[in-house]
């Protein structure tokens, strides 16, 4: 597992401040490295979203982090639109999907740094964190 | 003969921008109302089965507010758009099994605010975020119209639906809606308006979207030995189901491509004896345009991915063979989770639908969809007692 494209000089996006919750922390150890850090199931392997608590598949009810290598494929995606101000003016849209790790996952992602013309199913995408002046990092998928 | 259960009460109360009410009050109403069109008092209900919408109220404590005692049948029930129809069969099964006489289910919300817009009812904002959930939230993951929105491109990339033929669920209902007197939305609508009309989440424009309303809708169940006598046409309950496919967010997921409703469709037409050719309407949650066209394929009424070649037929409309939220749904109608597309499934069968009745109205499919696209209920109502 590599260092994944850093983005540590602008805030991307205004989300407010974001802090740790003492259930998905490693997840934000791993970000702030950088890496993106997911679920593992030990005694089957299977891997899972950050949120997940237990293995469905084979019962077991504990999970382990490790690094994903962050590669990933589109799922599907939205363009999502503000609602427009009185005046007509509308916040800039913003892209989100689900997309597909390559150990086997679907996170919901916000894209970064592509165009929405562009978008199709399969596209390679990569994880990528901000880091913002203030709280923790988040994660973007921008183009591989 | 077994005991079967009917429909034999419907209590709306007025619906949309409604305010001044709180849910628990707008319930009580609504239950009031239903008691009285079946020909019942308050005091004739042994069991009450509450829902509540956004609003998170009322529960159980409904029953005291409405002064019932002796109760024998009292609980609340959630599952999103599903839980119409879990409430009627719940309340079927109570009358059936002699747990109960008298069952009344109801249903009510109020998320609007004056002043407010529609989608601010249902989505969450913050300053403070929490968590890698809380991350995924802040980065947008917090409106329902956008995850519906990738359910609905999901379709689109595998079967080439595409937004004109949403744009035909959307223009079907509004018809339908021009002869509903108490529809929100009456103004006909064209596929160019829906074209045009501003995106909400693509590829969903703001006339794939429902409605939001503030009302209560309750209905009273009891047997249909007993419905007969009572003050107006018993509907009687064929058939009900349920269906939770939970579709993992993993490699291979059916997610955004099949639905509950192919497990609960099937149930509930088995129970009642009937096939996907004896439905004569249907009234199918339609929360998004979106919705309505993949629950069509998951019913059966068409083969998997050919839903747009089938609403763009024009079978859902007026005249059409299929006729479909004949009431305008929540799209045009009114947005009461899963009560919006029984109530409407009451009135028909009654034969109240006045300019919109449709002529054939034996056998009914009403079809309520929770969370997204996670949970389905069916139900088959008909006007006549089903045959032993």
């Amino acid at each position: 597992m590599g260092a994944m494209e850093t983005t540590k000089t602008t805030e991307t996006v205004e989300i407010g401040v974001l802090h740790r919750d003492g259930r998905t922390d490693p997840f934000f150890d791993g970000a702030a490295e950088d890496r993106l850090v997911i679920r593992r199931c030990e005694p089957c392997g299977r891997w899972y979203a950050p949120d997940q608590s237990g293995c469905p598949d084979c019962g077991a009810d504990r999970l382990s982090w490790a690094p994903a290598s962050g590669e990933a494929t589109l799922v599907t995606w939205t363009v999502l639109h503000g609602r427009p101000a009185e005046d007509g003016t509308a916040p800039p849209p913003t892209i989100l999907g689900l997309v597909e790790l390559a150990e086997g996952p679907w996170l919901n992602a916000r894209l970064d740094g592509v165009d929405a013309g562009a978008l199709r199913e399969g596209l390679p995408l990569r994880a990528s964190f901000v880091h913002p002046a203030q709280g923790e990092p988040y994660l973007l998928f921008r183009p591989a | 003969m077994g005991e079967s259960a009917a429909i034999a009460g419907l209590g709306m109360t007025e619906l949309g921008k409604v305010y001044g009410r709180s849910a628990r009050r707008l319930a009580a109403d609504a239950v009031r109302r239903a008691v009285a069109d079946a020909g019942l008092g308050l005091a004739d209900l042994d069991g009450l089965v509450v829902s509540h919408g956004m609003s998170g109220s009322p529960g159980v404590e409904l029953a005291a507010a409405l002064g019932l005692r002796d109760l024998r049948v009292l609980t609340q029930m959630n599952a999103f758009g599903a839980t119409a129809g879990a409430m009627v069969a719940y309340a079927a099964m109570s009358v059936i099994s002699g747990a109960a006489t008298t069952v009344a289910c109801v249903f009510a919300d109020a998320p609007l605010r004056p002043k407010q817009s529609s989608g601010a009812a249902y989505e969450r904002s913050a300053r403070e975020w929490y968590g890698y959930g809380g991350m995924t939230a802040a980065l947008g993951f917090r409106s329902v119209n956008a995850l519906y929105a990738l359910a609905a491109r999901r379709h689109m990339l595998r079967y080439g639906t595409t937004s004109e033929q949403f744009g035909a669920i959307a223009v079907s209902t509004r018809r339908w809606a021009t002869m509903n007197p108490l529809a929100q939305m009456r103004d006909p609508i064209t596929l160019e308006d829906h074209q045009s009309s501003r995106w909400v989440a693509e590829p969903l424009h703001l006339l794939d979207c429902c409605l939001v309303s503030n009302g209560a809708i309750a209905v009273v169940i009891t047997s249909a030995d007993r419905a007969r006598d009572l003050a107006r046409p018993p509907v009687h309950i064929w058939g009900w189901g349920q269906g939770h496919p939970g579709h993992r967010r993993e490699r291979g997921s059916e997610f955004g491509l099949t639905t509950g409703a192919a497990i609960s469709g099937p149930i509930a037409m088995k129970m009642a004896g009937v096939t996907v050719s004896d439905i004569d309407l249907c009234q199918l949650y339609d929360c998004y345009t979106y919705t309505v066209l993949v629950s069509l394929e998951d019913y059966g009424f068409c083969a998997k991915g050919e839903g747009g070649a089938f609403v763009e037929s024009g079978a859902l409309s007026p005249g059409g063979s299929l006729p479909t939220n004949t009431g305008g749904g929540q799209l045009s109608g009114y947005y009461m989770w899963g009560m919006t597309p029984l109530s409407e499934a009451v009135i028909q069968a009654r034969g109240d639908g006045g300019e919109r009745q449709v002529a054939k109205r034996d056998v009914i499919l009403v079809s309520g969809n929770g969370g997204i696209l996670d949970h389905h209920s069916t139900l088959i109502l008909s006007p006549h007692r089903k045959e032993a």
